[in-house]
């Protein structure tokens, strides 16, 4: 790149831009610090006096940190069991695309991302209830085998470009498939690791419909579903709705904050593969 | 940046692990605290507070039992679901509606007609639940509270536009709006962003007529709405005229706020919206009267239902801990504290409505002059809300009643 | 070399077997019930085709359908062309490009079902007092209420949310383009708006087919904003396929009704997706 000029019509149109996306934030954070007498004032202005009694009461209110706590709980778990068991389904279908049936197997679940989840929607909650699976555990679970057909797709790629030379001198080593998947392979997935834990978290977390459909008992409610249940009775008290938000998008938010250049490069990696 | 990396996944790994170990099995551990657990579930959110304070009080005087009180937004969806699931709560509170009978008749309820319980309801609620049973000598649910669904009003507003008594014909009703507007103020605060609250300005305008009556000649193809609901659709575009100028851009909850801080004169909802505006302004001075519906005060009833009844579905594994729950909120104290929080009417004997507010529905009470919801008797699927929510907005009578008819002919036929 | 054939099946049965029976078998299940009266509970018969049938006699049905096509269009076309220029914008000389870039992506953590709540009330309470104050009929009403606009606020909430992701693929697709190829067309003095679409644009098409074919996939599946925002009021102007199948299929006892429309929402989708592949595909090449 040539040492140009700052750039100042796109300076001010991203600057204003960013103020769009920043807003509603901005919003947030002032709605859940306010109290009714202050938003009648204004809803907009920061306010002078601020209530951070909001939070304790939403706290108290939707259980915050039992919903927290699940939430944390599945995605961490959704993250580990789908690192460890979508890589090495793609890895075994990666070596052996030249196979009828490992090609059939590619096709069958990468071909499954067409499938609308609607279809699945209304058996999938009379199977998981009867399985006893209409719960954390099950959702974890279930989070692990759907994402497999996007995964299987993002990994079979990049494992394609791993040259097979370093397999072949691990094996003349005597090492065995699996050390060589552990020792060689999985060490050398971790650019597309990072991708894939990254977008299964995001997913795991922020997801809703399927907490809402799956989960029975109110003890196992993710922090999204927490706040759905409690919209009829957050009804009329808008301050106490927002600090329920923000509080159950914060988590997210602080952890990107530090992380944020690890996240998008960990989500474009996977994308210019 | 592999190095990050690598301590990331370690740190995660470490931190799930303890935290699994610090919360060992407790995110399935109902029984950590040797407690019985009960499952209460409630289809309306208004009463939320009501409940939480008479299950503190019952966990007082009960400390084995500890009940999770339930109540989802769309509570019939996820009671549905649940159904679908073979995973329906210990107890269910919910109103008397499509939901319930098809509960009821579908067998997964417990009949309650041989408990003692039953004696502390008013028989002619028993009897109006019953009604619809297939089985008509069971006793599925125990009727609570009922309600008044017509028109509140702001007391102060209406003194001020000089008028004294409430309309009791809708040509009454008509003059009166036309005051208010001429006033320059809102006649009637409208909440139609949210679908259902269509129904209650629908509910009153219809219950002059027979509404079962109506529902069984509809399926039986003897009427259409075209037929028997033209001067309904007349009398709802007249009512909307008096609306304010974002009809359908105001949801219940900000509707309720709004008419507290004195928005609108009239607000056609029923008695359960008075704890919510009560408690968004204390000093709202607040009055009911029913929906007079036709010129013939004679003919004008007050659409009632039951707004709250108690089931216990067959598949608990603690009957013994919700009956007593339930011999707890029927006893007179319980049902007197329901009533008074939630300016309801008692289905249970010797409890009644002494709130000032409620004054206007006493005489409908008092001389039986009152009528079900329409809607009631609507097939399950049918989906009535938003057909008059559209019905408000495009103001389309031929269209509208069209709709009505073909959508329930349609869903019967799927059945 | 048996053993490691042996060792690779392990790796995958287990995996598929699950995939089987949590994804292919609940979803052949659905068709199953498609061809009965099931109401989600209780017995049931063989109705044959009687449900397909009446699906595509169902107003409602229809609706949602072109509901759902409508808004994913429509939201698919305002996210790629916004998500290409704030990348172009990412892309060339500001200061603070990572602040911005990290701003610029921040949606894309956030729940979806919270940001519809806190939309909802923007569109509510902010929007019409900004209206209002300004003498701005448009926006003094909420655009919920409206049957006519409902259908933009769920666009521009899901274009807020989604710009974030395709953004940063698109920023990903310009930084690999070295810088030598644009010096060579300055000095063939090609004006900014040729240069981009004679050199960058065939250079980032790649990503634009999965940006186009992603992005539309998802906006048909649409649910957590609705469910948010509008409940598909007002009328049913809002309801999209996803929210008839879950609010028909299990609060107004439709389940098997519902699984046909399920089923024809997925041939639908599968052509859709050819289709799309096919058409971006050959632009591709034709570039």
């Amino acid at each position: 790149m040539n040492k140009a000029k700052t750039n100042w019509p796109v300076q001010i149109l991203i600057t204003l831009g960013s103020l769009l996306i920043l807003f509603p934030l901005y919003l947030t954070i002032t709605i859940a610090l306010k109290d009714p007498q202050q938003m009648a004032q204004s809803i907009i202005a920061w306010p002078k006096h601020l209530h951070w009694e909001n939070f304790s009461q939403a706290i108290q209110m939707t259980n915050f940190f039992q919903a927290f706590k699940n939430s944390a709980i599945i995605t961490i778990f959704t993250v580990i069991l789908t690192l460890l068991t979508n890589s090495l389904v793609a890895y075994s279908v990666a070596r052996n695309m030249h196979k009828k049936f490992y090609k059939f197997l590619y096709y069958y679940l990468v071909s499954a991302m067409f499938i609308p989840f609607p279809i699945i929607m209304l058996p999938i909650v009379k199977q998981t209830s009867a399985w006893g699976m209409d719960n954390i555990v099950g959702l974890i679970f279930l989070y692990a085998v759907y994402g497999l057909s996007f995964n299987i797709f993002v990994y079979v790629g990049y494992i394609k470009s791993i040259p097979k030379e370093l397999e072949e001198a691990a094996m003349i080593d005597g090492a065995g498939t699996w050390k060589i998947f552990w020792k060689v392979i999985f060490p050398l997935l971790t650019p597309i690791n990072a991708t894939v834990g990254i977008l299964t978290a995001l997913w795991a977390w922020n997801d809703f419909m399927l907490p809402l459909i799956l989960l029975s008992d109110k003890n196992d409610a993710t922090l999204p579903l927490v706040q759905y249940v409690f919209q009829g009775q957050f009804s009329t008290n808008y301050n106490l709705a927002f600090s329920s938000y923000l509080m159950a998008l914060a988590p997210m938010i602080i952890l990107y904050l530090f992380l944020q250049k690890w996240i998008i490069s960990g989500v474009t990696k996977g994308a210019v593969k | 940046m592999k190095g990050t990396l690598k301590t990331i996944i370690g740190g995660a790994i470490v931190l799930s692990l303890s935290t699994s170990l610090l919360t060992g099995c407790s995110s399935s551990g109902k029984s950590s605290d040797e407690k019985t657990h009960i499952e209460f579930f409630s289809s309306k959110t208004e009463n939320a507070a009501t409940y939480k304070e008479l299950i503190k009080e019952f966990e007082k005087k009960n400390p084995k039992i500890a009940v999770d009180l339930t109540s989802p937004p769309d509570a019939e969806t996820v009671l549905k679901t649940r159904l679908t699931k073979n995973d329906l709560p210990d107890m269910v509170a919910m109103g008397d509606s499509t939901t319930f009978t098809d509960l009821s008749n579908s067998g997964v309820m417990t009949d309650l007609s041989s408990d003692d319980i039953v004696k502390n309801i008013q028989p002619t609620y028993i009897d109006r639940v019953k009604k619809d049973y297939n089985k008509h000598d069971a006793v599925y649910g125990l009727p609570y509270a009922t309600n008044g669904n017509g028109v509140i009003y702001n007391k102060d507003k209406f003194a001020a536009l000089g008028l004294k008594d409430t309309p009791k014909t809708f040509d009454e009703f008509i003059a009166d709006l036309k005051k208010a507007q001429g006033a320059g103020e809102i006649p009637i605060y409208f909440t139609l962003k949210d679908a259902w609250t269509g129904m209650v300005a629908m509910n009153s305008v219809a219950s002059s007529m027979a509404p079962d009556q109506f529902s069984k000649d509809k399926t039986d193809k003897k009427t259409t709405f075209k037929d028997s609901y033209s001067t309904v659709a007349d009398k709802l575009l007249t009512l909307i005229q008096y609306g304010h100028k974002d009809n359908l851009g105001v949801a219940y909850g900000d509707g309720n706020i709004a008419f507290a801080k004195g928005k609108g004169v009239f607000y056609l909802q029923g008695n359960w919206a008075i704890p919510d505006i009560l408690k968004a302004n204390p000093n709202v001075k607040l009055g009911v009267f029913p929906f007079p519906a036709t010129n013939d005060p004679s003919q004008n009833k007050l659409v009632s239902g039951v707004d709250v009844l108690f089931a216990i579905p067959t598949s608990t594994k603690h009957k013994a801990e919700d009956e007593k729950f339930l011999k707890f909120l029927l006893q007179k104290e319980q049902a007197q504290k329901y009533t008074d929080e939630q300016s309801a009417f008692s289905a249970v004997n010797g409890v009644f409505q002494n709130n000032p507010i409620l004054e206007g529905y006493k005489d409908s009470f008092a001389t039986g002059k009152i009528t079900s919801y329409p809607d009631h008797f609507y097939p399950a699927g049918f989906n009535a809300a938003n057909i008059v929510q559209g019905f408000f907005i495009k103001k389309d009578k031929d269209a509208f009643l069209t709709k009505m008819d073909n959508e329930w002919d349609k869903v019967v036929n799927r059945k | 070399m048996n053993r490691r054939k042996y060792a690779f099946l392990i790796m995958t049965l287990p995996a598929v077997l699950l995939f089987f029976t949590f994804h292919t078998y609940p979803a052949l299940q659905g068709i199953f019930y498609s061809f009965t009266d099931w109401h989600g509970y209780g017995p049931w018969t063989f109705v044959g085709l009687k449900n397909y049938i009446n699906v595509f006699q169902d107003d409602r049905a229809l609706h949602a359908y072109l509901f759902t096509f409508k808004f994913a269009i429509t939201t698919t076309i305002i996210v790629n062309v916004f998500s290409l220029l704030i990348a172009l914008g990412l892309n060339s000389k500001i200061k603070g490009r990572n602040f911005f870039r990290g701003v610029y992506f921040l949606p894309n953590i956030l729940s979806v079902l919270i940001v519809g709540f806190i939309f909802n009330y923007i569109f509510a309470h902010i929007l019409p007092q900004m209206g209002n104050s300004l003498h701005l009929k448009f926006l003094a009403k909420n655009i919920l209420g409206d049957p006519n606009l409902a259908w933009i606020g769920i666009v521009i909430v899901a274009a807020w949310q989604s710009i974030a992701f395709n953004t940063i693929l698109y920023l990903a697709g310009l930084q690999t383009i070295s810088s030598d190829i644009y010096e060579a067309s300055s000095i063939d003095g090609a004006g900014k708006w040729r240069e981009f679409w004679s050199i960058t644009f065939p250079l980032i098409a790649p990503f634009f087919t999965i940006n186009m074919v992603l992005a539309l996939k998802n906006f048909l599946m649409v649910f957590d904003q609705i469910m948010a925002m509008t409940g598909g009021g007002p009328g049913e102007s809002t309801e999209s396929i996803s929210y008839l199948i879950y609010n028909g299929g299990f609060s107004g006892g439709e389940f098997a009704y519902q699984s046909a429309n399920a089923v024809i929402y997925f041939i639908v989708i599968v052509l859709v997706s050819i289709i799309q592949l096919r058409i971006l595909q050959r632009r591709e090449v034709e570039m």
